[in-house]
């Protein structure tokens, strides 16, 4: 099935322009449930009720409010909000290129990929620089009336857009309130636990690492269709040794 | 200080450290409420039966699955009895070395917090931290949290271990049919794009990126409560695609200078 873009539009850099699509990367299969009423089965609805009225409000009749103070709401139209946007429409501009590998993945949101409109000459241009300078594209992106910080790259012989978190939205550690440190671990456990990273060490394969959750939960929805009865399994022993050299130690001569 | 969302422990071969988690990324979006125009009083959603139409307390709500056409309702109990040690327990299957994992996979970012006040949960986190620095590696493993699975990556930050979850390499589509065929570019006009890309070579600078959107909306906010009229800046033209991608790369470049 051939890939269906969500949205058009155009990266610049300088004042060159590439003509691009843009294609979901991801998507979710967690498995999906229904919210049921459990004494009946039956459907659940969600109502939009006055909180005052304790009357069910139909859409048409519902505006959007943000709270500036306890229980002060300024409304805001549709356009209104838009009006955020900002005036760069359709454009990504690519204002800075950064070293690969020098951005924490920890910025990174949310992935589409990029593909070409009409001239696919720009955007072959644009993938062999940025392949050979090993650098991505840093630059706004504006999608449903939002802004985004962007950053755009080479995936493996395509374009891909990732939208960034701000610095502000990233949480430091000085942010919680976490214990203080505990003593610091002996040479030979940090010996001992270098070994078990070492003999745990692998080359990252995604495929190795399926949901097998996902299957669970479909055995399960099976065995609940069949009339089965669904048991709690035997509680496991907690186990929590206290001599971390000890555990170290087991681990080791365990594999 | 954000709010835990899981307990469980880290397990490392026979190593147990018990920890929470706590989100790493904060939402500071400006949410609105729902209003009903009439009244302005708040809109709550809630939940009723199809069939009575009653309301339905949450602790009423089961899962409901559509197996072919059959209606299989499930319970928290009862769902929860799917490989239980999983919500409980972190177990790191494997160390990895970070630049092996693309950030595509990359999903949310949390920290694992040493959970109680027992030395001995502290000097392990301590140790899982320190080894791991020391050695550069990263480490996989997978938990269940709220009927979902997360494969995860744990690796140092700032002294304390961080979390993130990663995607299934499932829900990560193909790239087939995205890029555009023809041969891959050569010659002068990637020679000039990459004198431009070199003109506007940066270091990467988070602190130099402002959430201009979030600024722009709390103005909005503030405008409208002062009673000002609200409009629309006008969208930019789309540049059309130059008639000669030469030409404009070229002009970039003296412009550059």
């Amino acid at each position: 099935m051939a890939p269906k873009s969500i949205w058009n539009g155009t990266i610049s850099f300088g004042l060159a322009a590439v003509p691009i699509k843009l294609y979901s990367a991801t998507e979710s299969k967690t498995v999906s449930f229904n919210e049921v009423h459990v004494s009946d089965g039956a459907r659940i609805e969600h109502k939009r009720i006055c909180s005052k009225e304790g009357k069910e409000v139909p859409y048409k009749d519902v505006v959007k409010g943000y709270e500036v103070s306890e229980g002060e709401y300024v409304v805001l139209d549709k356009d209104e909000v838009a009006a955020a946007a900002g005036s760069r429409g359709k454009v990504i501009e690519l204002e800075q290129f950064v070293p690969e590998g020098e951005i924490d993945p920890i910025f990174f949101e949310k992935t589409y990929y990029v593909g070409s409109r009409d001239d696919t000459e720009p955007y072959r241009v644009l993938l062999a620089a940025l392949e050979r300078t090993s650098t991505v594209g840093i630059g706004r992106f504006t999608f449903h009336n939002r802004e985004y910080l962007a950053a755009v790259r080479n995936l493996g012989g395509v374009l891909a857009l990732h939208t960034m978190r701000f610095h502000d939205e990233i949480v430091h550690a000085d942010d919680l309130d976490t214990p203080r440190a505990g003593k610091a671990p002996g040479k030979q456990e940090v010996q001992m636990a270098g070994q078990l990273v070492e003999s745990l060490h692998r080359k990252f394969k995604p495929e190795d690492y399926e949901d097998t959750y996902r299957e669970a939960v479909f055995e399960l929805i099976k065995r609940k269709a069949k009339g089965e009865e669904l048991a709690p399994p035997e509680p496991e022993p907690e186990e929590e040794p206290d001599d971390l050299a000890a555990a170290l130690q087991a681990s080791l001569g365990s594999r | 200080m954000p709010r835990t969302l899981w307990n469980g422990s880290l397990s490392f071969g026979l190593v147990n450290v018990p920890v929470s988690l706590t989100s790493a990324a904060r939402d500071l979006d400006l949410h609105f409420r729902q209003l009903h125009g009439k009244d302005g009083a708040p809109i709550e959603q809630r939940r009723f039966c199809s069939k009575e139409d009653e309301e339905v307390e949450w602790e009423e709500v089961a899962h409901g699955y559509d197996l072919d056409g059959k209606q299989v309702v499930l319970t928290d109990l009862e769902l929860s009895l799917v490989q239980p040690r999983k919500t409980r327990t972190i177990d790191i299957e494997a160390f990895v070395d970070l630049e092996d994992v693309d950030p595509i996979y990359f999903d949310h970012p949390w920290y694992l917090v040493p959970y109680g006040e027992s030395e001995g949960t502290r000097r392990a986190y301590r140790l899982l931290v320190e080894v791991m620095e020391s050695t550069d590696r990263a480490a996989l493993g997978r938990f269940v949290m709220r009927t979902k699975e997360y494969l995860v990556l744990v690796r140092p930050r700032e002294g304390l271990l961080g979390l993130t979850t990663l995607l299934f390499h499932d829900e990560v589509r193909p790239t087939k049919g995205i890029a555009p065929g023809g041969r891959k570019a050569s010659g002068k006009k990637v020679d000039q794009a990459v004198k431009v890309i070199e003109g506007l070579a940066a270091d990467w600078d988070p602190d130099s990126y402002e959430d201009c959107y979030r600024k722009r909306l709390e103005r909005v906010v503030r405008d409208k409560k002062k009673g000002k009229t609200i409009k629309a800046p006008e969208e930019r033209e789309q540049p059309q695609p130059a008639p000669d991608l030469m030409e404009a790369l070229e002009q970039t470049l003296a412009a550059m200078k």
